[in-house]
């Protein structure tokens, strides 16, 4: 038995230790945003924060997570309460098939997280161990640089 | 998006009346003969016929009659619905439409996705359908307001009269009772209110959320996973296998012989996984084994040296010998181009679960009828006892028309009496797919030193897509009750064909077409080594136009003459075309290059569409680094022009990818590539600045999907020759 925090709540899973975190989340926990793309590491479609960090959890054993803090795409936010990055995607109508962009947002989340203000190269840095096959990357590019100006500019005005 | 029921027209009508009732409207376009407003009940189906259905509540449901793979089809197609029934497209519920002719693609016949035609072929049938139903809901509101028809209007899903603005849900139980016309005035593009403006696609919001449901996604009761172990060598078989360790890890459920090699099941996916790498399996290998690279390029080479005594001649004018007897300067290359795997984002996946003499497939495929025939046909079924529910799709390409994943599907739910989901690896996606073919292309042509284009002789050797394909789509499409060895026979008769007698258009589409060439000759001879083929974005153009324009390039080089003024010079019989390259070539002209950079050119004609692409280059380290890429389409009618931008973007990408990286090497037989690390996908740190340029020709839609691709591999080829003097003929792209 493993636990580990889902989205904020506390679960536990009988799933074998060396099951990755990836597929515990889709096939015992049903939550399907994170996707399958490689398997390998090499593609990003399954990223999640793990303590916040992103992470490719297609070769993260669930045993590595024990304790640990899991954020998916549905706990990043929902329809009704967009991620910032969630509302720049769709006003600038990133996705195109759609399947990379879970992927895309949870790393550029985490990024934001640590570089509230990213210039064009550390976007590209942060954001090349994602894969578009449909080729969306000015649109992610812009939409996560319009992101945190905007983050940026509500910074400013509290302060 | 996730629930298909498919339904008699009885069970339709009591959906209804429990939603409170509404209007169904359904048109018969392959001639079935009920023209009812109503839903037609097509006996013996298990679909309903119909593109919209409209709530007593105001809803608007738009059954989508073509697939949604990231082309943006489910917007545009709303859009031109929305436009003539006055509803905006955002407040559409998009359901995919299950399995009838009613939403058969207009330009196949069948119901695929493809080919770049779902705005172009459905532009004037969706939007009769929506002026249809938006005058039976007038003349219902006329009806029941007890006013004339012509002093009402419409606005956003509202009648508005004098200064009543009334939903339309309140007089579709009206409307229902009445029979709406056939040919409702259509408004003039001037009119418009969605068709041409930009606004976010309206599954921007589902994709950004994670909860656009795809394939891989579906989930049922008592789903069962299963991975299969293939022959490495495409065509192999089983020899024997021991399923002994296999069926050892914990979890394994099952593990069985099937048409492409052996399956592992288990109630979850990570199981079965274990379980497939336990598994023991010999082969029975195919011919193909005992070929390599090296072995494809020589068969190639040799068969292009004998093309004048062997090829098949396609598409001819003019006397060539005349032609090249008037040239001042004769120009010749060959062209290579590789394998090339799709590599969609989601791989292969299908869920069958066959229960009482009936079935449920669930995947996101080009062709939910296919995915129909083929579940009915390797489960023993009728096809109207097997439901296809179509799913978003994480890409395509052309990857989604093979349905091989079906088949296995299939066969495991069949073997194991189990629901199964067939989920196939990166590596089995790469490694045991369907490819884009290998070509070998020489073009020779003669120019005159003022630079017209005397002659063009373009040969092309390499395998056929067409007879592959029908061998793919007969058993899904034909009646369960032609046998398999029927269909052999004709696939079989198609093959020689295409070898023997008459060239397959695909393989050299776009050879020729495009410039004014005086006289011209297209030869081809078809060498296959047995390597699966089917489409893949763009198709035949994704090479011929690399041949192509870098073979214009050269003839430009050779008659002195600037690359853009020497295409305008050749245009003339193709204004389009013509059209777009000027206007890129005004661009390019106020471009300002960075010290170190150089630009190239190249158009192209494909799917309906014109365009050209200006690919801004350096070259340094050794490497080609592609910064800027101007892209000027020609697609007629931008129905969403945002959408036809990404998409100029998007294959600007795909394509980059081909020109940059892409190659699939074979080692006796085996794809060598296995997943990203030595497939490599082009990543944001390589991605180009793309500015799209659309040409606002106020003509019906034209292709979007896929022309944006054919140019830039050639675009960048003509830079890097302009940057280093080097001409590149290879593809990828490589530097000596
Ligand atoms: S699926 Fe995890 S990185 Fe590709
Ligand atoms: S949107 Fe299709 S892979 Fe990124």
């Amino acid at each position: 038995m493993i636990s580990f925090t889902l989205n904020d709540e506390t679960v536990t899973t009988d799933d074998t230790p060396d099951t990755p975190l990836l597929w515990v989340i889709r096939d015992t926990f049903k939550l399907k945003g994170s996707k399958y793309g490689c398997g390998a590491g090499l593609c990003g479609a399954c990223t999640m924060h793990v303590d916040g960090v992103a992470m490719r959890t297609c070769v993260l054993p669930v045993a590595a997570v024990a304790g640990k803090s899991i954020t998916t795409i549905e706990g990043l936010g929902t329809p009704d309460n967009l991620h910032p990055l969630q509302a720049a995607w769709i006003e600038h109508n990133v996705p195109q098939c759609g399947y990379c962009q879970s992927g895309q947002i949870m790393s550029a989340a985490a990024m934001l997280a640590t570089n509230a203000a990213p210039s064009a190269d550390d976007v590209d840095q942060a954001m090349s161990g994602n894969i578009c096959r449909c080729g969306c990357y000015p649109r992610i590019k812009k939409a996560i640089l319009a992101t945190a100006d905007k983050t940026d500019l509500a910074t400013e005005a509290q302060a | 998006m996730s629930q298909h029921t498919t339904l008699t027209r009885r069970h339709f009508l009591k959906t209804s009346s429990i939603a409170g009732g509404g209007l169904v409207v359904g048109f018969s376009l392959m001639g079935c003969g009920d023209t009812s407003p109503a839903l037609r009940s097509a006996e013996g189906t298990m679909a309903p016929n119909a593109f919209l259905q409209i709530g007593t509540d105001n809803t608007v449901t738009f059954y989508c009659p073509r697939d949604e793979m990231g082309q943006g089809a489910s917007t545009g197609l709303a859009t031109l619905i929305a436009e003539e029934l006055d509803v905006a497209p955002w407040h559409f519920d998009v359901q995919w439409a299950g399995v009838h002719p009613d939403y058969n693609n207009p330009d196949f016949g069948v119901q695929g996705t493809g080919g770049s035609t779902s705005l172009k072929a459905h532009y004037e049938q969706l939007r009769q359908v929506g002026a249809n139903t938006r005058a039976v809901i007038i003349e219902a509101a006329a009806g029941l307001l007890g006013v004339n028809a012509s002093q009402l209007s419409t606005d956003d899903g509202h009648v508005i009269s004098g200064s009543k603005r009334l939903p339309y849900g309140d007089f579709v139980n009206a409307a229902a009772l009445l029979q709406a016309p056939e040919q409702a005035p259509l408004k003039p593009p001037h009119g418009f209110k969605y068709i041409g403006k930009d606004f976010s696609r309206i599954d921007a919001m589902a994709k950004a959320t994670g909860t656009a449901e795809f394939g891989i996604d579906v989930d049922i009761e008592n789903l069962h996973h299963a991975v299969v172990k293939r022959c490495p060598v495409a065509g192999g078989t089983v020899a024997t296998y021991d399923a002994t360790a296999a069926l050892a890890v914990a979890g394994v459920s099952d593990v069985v012989e099937i048409g492409s090699g052996i399956a592992v099941v288990a109630q979850k996916y990570w199981a079965a996984k274990k379980g497939l790498q336990a598994l023991e399996v010999q082969w029975q290998m195919p011919k193909l084994a005992s070929v390599s690279t090296a072995d494809v390029k020589r068969d190639y080479q040799a068969a292009l040296g004998v093309a004048d005594d062997q090829a098949l001649i396609g598409s001819e004018a003019g006397d060539l010998e005349q032609g090249f007897a008037e040239a001042d300067h004769i120009v010749e290359g060959e062209y290579w181009a590789p394998y090339l795997a799709h590599a969609p984002m989601e791989p292969m996946n299908a869920i069958v679960r066959i229960e009482n003499g009936e079935a449920d497939v669930w995947t996101g495929s080009q062709g939910v009828g296919a995915a129909q025939g083929l579940v009915a046909r390797y489960a023993g079924l009728a096809k109207e006892n097997v439901r296809s529910h179509n799913t978003y799709l994480g890409g395509a390409f052309g990857r989604r028309g093979t349905l091989t994943h079906v088949i296995e599907a299939t066969q495991v739910a069949v073997a194991t009496g189990k629901p199964i989901q067939v989920l196939w690896s990166r590596e089995d996606d790469l490694q045991s797919g369907v490819y884009r073919p290998a070509s070998l292309m020489q073009v020779k042509a003669g120019v005159t030193d003022e630079g017209k284009i005397t002659a063009w002789q373009a040969t092309r050797v390499g395998g056929n897509i067409s007879p592959e394909t029908m061998a793919n789509m007969m058993p899904a499409l034909l009646p369960t009750a032609v046998g398999d060895g029927t269909i052999d026979w004709v696939v079989g008769l198609a093959d020689s064909a295409f070898k023997g007698w008459v060239v397959d258009g695909s393989s050299v589409e776009g050879l020729a077409e495009d410039y004014d060439t005086g006289s011209h000759q297209v030869r081809h001879t078809t060498v296959d080594h047995g390597l699966p083929l089917t489409f893949w974005r763009s198709v035949g153009h994704s090479y011929t136009a690399f041949a192509k324009e870098t073979a214009i390039d050269e003839l430009a080089a050779r008659a002195d003459i600037d690359p853009v003024a020497f295409r305008l010079k050749n245009l003339t019989q193709n204004p389009r075309l013509q059209n777009v390259v000027r206007l890129a070539g005004e661009h390019m002209q106020q471009m300002q290059v960075a010290p170190g950079r150089a630009l190239g050119f190249a158009a192209h004609h494909s799917f309906a569409t014109d365009v050209a692409e200006i690919a801004e280059v350096s070259v340094s380290d050794g490497k080609i680094h592609v910064h800027r890429v101007v892209c000027v389409v020609d697609c007629g009618i931008a129905v969403n022009p945002d959408v036809v931008r990404a998409q100029m973007e998007g294959a600007v990408m795909y394509g980059l990818t081909a020109a940059l990286h892409g190659n699939l090497e074979l080692e006796k037989g085996q794809v060598v590539e296995s997943n990203f690390h030595n497939y490599p996908i082009l990543r944001m740190d390589e991605a180009p600045e793309v500015e799209v340029i659309i040409v606002d020709s106020g003509t019906s839609p034209t292709g979007v999907g896929e022309p944006g691709l054919p140019p830039i591999a050639p675009a960048v080829a003509n830079a890097v020759f302009a940057a280093t003097g080097q001409r590149l003929r290879s593809l990828p792209l490589q530097l000596a």
